[in-house]
């Protein structure tokens, strides 16, 4: 009957068969884990980078890695470490003898698709490298400013138990993430299944076997009709009151900036396209809420002591809220 | 470090057996004089003195107490409760009846401090009509057919169809079949019926009230009779 009533204002038929292949893909190979997936494909068709976040082990290095494959896009893997310099990332200027100039060689973040591993092992001042190009999608050297070619994503995975040897990312830093997905722990069957392929040899098989499935212009073309989405405005400000009221909660010590309030819009219309819905709904809102959130506020010293998380906040928040309707 | 405690206590000790030694070495001399100027008693002049005494700036025994009016209702009040509790007739209800009111009083500012729904203690809480503008969310003071006649009359359908979704809601919350909290989402709702075929039907208004309050989609009034029909029978149905 709805159809009849609500002819489609814009067809998302292309963008569900490139949403419906990907995550297939990537769940053919990465068993369970089917929120991180989602967020990971929200996160591509919303033009935002993702840092995964998890114990060693939790298959972040390779759904990061799987997501790069999936794309018939370049590919970039930069592995972090304590020595490694802002040069090493984004290049740098080399003397060229014979025409007596300064040549400058593009470092490994000239690409598409960027996995950087084990980000927080690097110190701040190879992190705060990052800071322009997350942002404006370019990087100034010597006075010269190099545009990235669309899509720049970057995938970041980062260890949350280890402290020797890492560095807390910078605020700033954190604030260029679009989401911070924490990977957990399979259950009991999925982790049967993992050892089952495992086993059979069935893994190695399935990762070299995955083909692109999704081109750069496809990705543009979806990209596109994300951002014509339809949000009625109550919905803007039921986003806007969210990121408020991080910065008067008393349990923290850091709020939200605007720029997490544009996050969140963004992110809820990819989801609500991924849903087959040209609007969002709360329901949108709220699922994106804590992976956009989280990783942009900051606990007062009690309540971490308590032993509650920046998303048990958010939680509490979006409880307190009324929902627009 | 070492060499300045040292001072310190070396100082401290010469000061102590100072303080003890002293009062013996002094020996005191005191030398009075005496004296033996001829003193001139003055009188006072009794006259002056009855004349001081006549003015009101020194009159002290008979000064008016300066009560203010919020002192004198006080004083009024207590005198009020004093004369009422030493009546040997009432003194002992009006006793009991201040002790209940006050107890009253400190369970209902401890039960608004704790929010507690106060309502249990009226049994059903009075409908009052509220201008819709001004109770758009609490679907317990809508007027909804009156409100719905409206909006269908000045052909504002969008309207129409989000007060059918909240009488519906309404519905579901007066059977007990959900517990209609502002903060929860229609999945929530949907969630909490547990029975089948009544939880389809919701989605299905659900997702119409969605696509035309979140989508804004456009419907005409063929649309929306189709729309209501289909509010009105799950609202029968759920009734």
């Amino acid at each position: 009957m709805e159809p009849e009533i609500f002819n489609e204002r814009t067809d998302l038929t292309e963008l569900n068969q490139a949403v419906d292949q990907i995550r297939q893909t990537l769940s053919s190979i990465i068993i369970g884990q089917k929120e991180t997936i989602d967020f990971l494909i929200a996160a591509l068709l919303a033009d935002g980078h993702i840092l995964l976040e998890g114990v060693p082990g939790v298959a972040k290095t390779l759904s990061a890695k799987l997501v790069a494959k999936s794309i018939d896009a370049s590919f970039s893997r930069i592995q972090f470490t304590p020595d490694l310099m802002p040069s090493d990332v984004l290049g740098t200027s080399v003397f060229d003898p014979r025409s007596s100039s300064f040549e400058y060689r593009k470092g490994p973040i000239f690409g598409h698709i960027i996995l950087v591993d084990e980000i927080n092992r690097a110190p701040a001042k190879t992190q705060s490298a990052l800071f322009e190009v997350m942002e404006e999608r370019q990087i100034t050297v010597d006075g010269n400013t190099y545009q990235m070619d669309e899509p720049f994503m970057v995938l970041a995975t980062q260890n949350p138990i280890e402290q020797e040897g890492t560095y807390r990312l910078p605020e700033a830093q954190l604030d260029r993430f679009l989401f911070k997905i924490e990977v957990k722990y399979p259950t009991l069957e999925e982790e049967i299944i993992i050892l089952q392929n495992q086993h059979q040899q069935k893994l190695e098989v399935e990762i070299n076997a995955v083909k692109a499935v999704l081109s750069i212009d496809k990705i543009k073309k979806c990209r596109a009709i994300i951002k014509a989405l339809h949000v009625e405005p109550k919905l803007i400000e039921y986003a806007a009151r969210i990121t408020h009221e991080t910065r008067n909660n008393k349990s923290l010590y850091l709020g939200a900036s605007p720029r997490a309030s544009l996050a969140m819009i963004n992110s809820a219309k990819a989801v609500a396209a991924m849903q087959g819905r040209d609007f969002v709904t709360p329901e949108d809102i709220i699922k994106v809420a804590a992976p956009v959130l989280a990783h942009r506020i900051m606990l007062t010293p009690d309540k971490e002591m308590e032993g509650l998380t920046p998303a048990d906040i958010v939680a509490q928040i979006i409880q307190k809220l009324e929902i627009p309707r | 470090m070492r060499f300045l405690l040292f001072i310190f206590i070396f100082f401290g000790v010469l000061k102590v057996h100072a303080n003890v030694v002293g009062p013996d070495s002094v020996s005191l001399k005191t030398v009075i004089k005496l004296d033996s100027t001829k003193v001139d008693l003055r009188k006072f002049d009794k006259s002056k003195l009855d004349a001081f005494a006549k003015e009101a700036d020194f009159k002290y025994d008979d000064a008016p107490v300066g009560l203010s009016l919020w002192d004198r209702f006080w004083r009024w009040f207590w005198d009020l409760i004093g004369h009422a509790l030493s009546n040997k007739m009432s003194g002992g209800l009006i006793k009991y009846l201040i002790i209940i009111v006050f107890v009253g009083l400190a369970v209902f500012i401890v039960l608004k401090i704790i929010g507690a729904d106060l309502k249990i203690f009226s049994h059903k809480s009075q409908i009052v009509e509220v201008p819709y503008s001004e109770s758009n969310d609490n679907i317990h003071e809508i007027n909804f057919n009156e409100q719905i006649e409206k909006a269908i009359e000045n052909s504002n359908y969008r309207l129409a169809v989000r007060l059918l979704y909240l009488r519906s809601l309404k519905k579901l919350s007066d059977t007990n079949l959900i517990h209609w909290l502002p903060e929860k989402t229609n999945q929530t709702y949907i969630s909490e019926i547990n029975d089948p075929d009544k939880k389809r039907e919701f989605s299905k208004l659900t997702h119409q009230f969605e696509y035309v309050w979140y989508g804004e989609f456009f419907i005409d009034r063929e649309n929306f009779n189709t729309i209501k029909d289909t509010f009105e029978r799950f609202n029968l149905y759920s009734s």
